[in-house]
């Protein structure tokens, strides 16, 4: 079930709520949430490799806070261009860059400057030098029509008002036959109009 | 969501895993009320 903005909703708050939420997430991970965070959460509950991520920089996994798992939908091809949106401190990001290798590229997208930091550092401490890490949100990528293979996303999209535009801006980037890995939450029961309208609800 | 991505021009749109990502955080209980999970989407984009 996809839930809809209402008319009314002050998307610039929910915005600046996200952007300050989930820098908090990449400057103190440890801190009080009411979601998950960190590597062994991404293990236990999600089905993520053990090892693979214990081979990322604690700096980036700690501030993991997926909620599904997009690499566990299909295998990303060696020499694809990949691309995660919201790719916040980088776990999936880095993912996909060992995945590619080489001769693919994998291009981080998030809106939130302390999570990119993160994700540029942990490419560099890991010596992936394909991966590039740019500024921008869902709505409105910084990536040319039909360039990319594969689009992973984790936790994002329930975070943004405006979903047909956000899944919109996915297809656009996307080449023919590329494919959408998304994780994200559905909701199994109706909404109360005050629950649609609870900001606090949008940003976790 | 599905229907979201159906929309879009999509094809293969299908939910592959489903996930209790909120087991064991403070808002366990409403996530369970409302049926609240983390899904894997899996798709591909149409054309040729």
């Amino acid at each position: 079930m996809a839930v809809m903005c209402p008319v009314d909703f002050d998307k610039a708050r929910l915005r600046a709520e996200v952007q300050t939420m989930y820098a908090r997430v990449a400057t103190a991970p440890d801190g009080t949430f009411h979601f998950h965070r960190g590597p062994a959460y991404a293990a236990t509950r999600l089905g993520y490799d053990h090892n693979e991520l214990a081979a990322l920089p604690l700096e980036v996994t700690s501030s993991f806070a997926g909620v599904a798992n997009p690499h566990a939908i299909g295998a990303i091809p060696a020499g694809a261009v990949v691309v995660d949106v919201g790719c916040g401190a980088g776990t999936d990001l880095l993912l996909a860059a060992r995945r590619v290798g080489p001769t693919g590229r994998a291009i981080g997208v998030d809106m939130t400057e302390a999570m990119r930091k993160r994700a540029i550092e942990g490419a560099a401490r890991c010596g992936l030098t394909n991966v590039e890490v740019r500024a921008g949100d869902a709505t409105r990528l910084p990536l040319d029509d039909r360039s990319v293979d594969v689009v992973i996303s984790n936790g994002v999209l329930n975070l943004v008002p405006d979903k047909e535009r956000a899944v919109a801006e996915i297809a656009r980037v996307l080449k023919p036959g590329g494919r959408a890995q998304i994780g994200d939450i559905v909701i199994g029961e109706v909404l109360s109009d005050d629950s649609l309208r609870d900001i606090d609800l949008w940003t976790g | 969501m599905i229907d979201v991505f159906a929309s879009a021009g999509f094809t293969q749109v299908a939910l592959t895993q489903r996930y209790d990502c909120f087991d064991g955080t403070s808002k366990e209980s409403t996530a369970r009320r409302y049926r609240v999970q983390g899904v894997n989407l899996s798709a591909v984009r149409a054309g040729s």
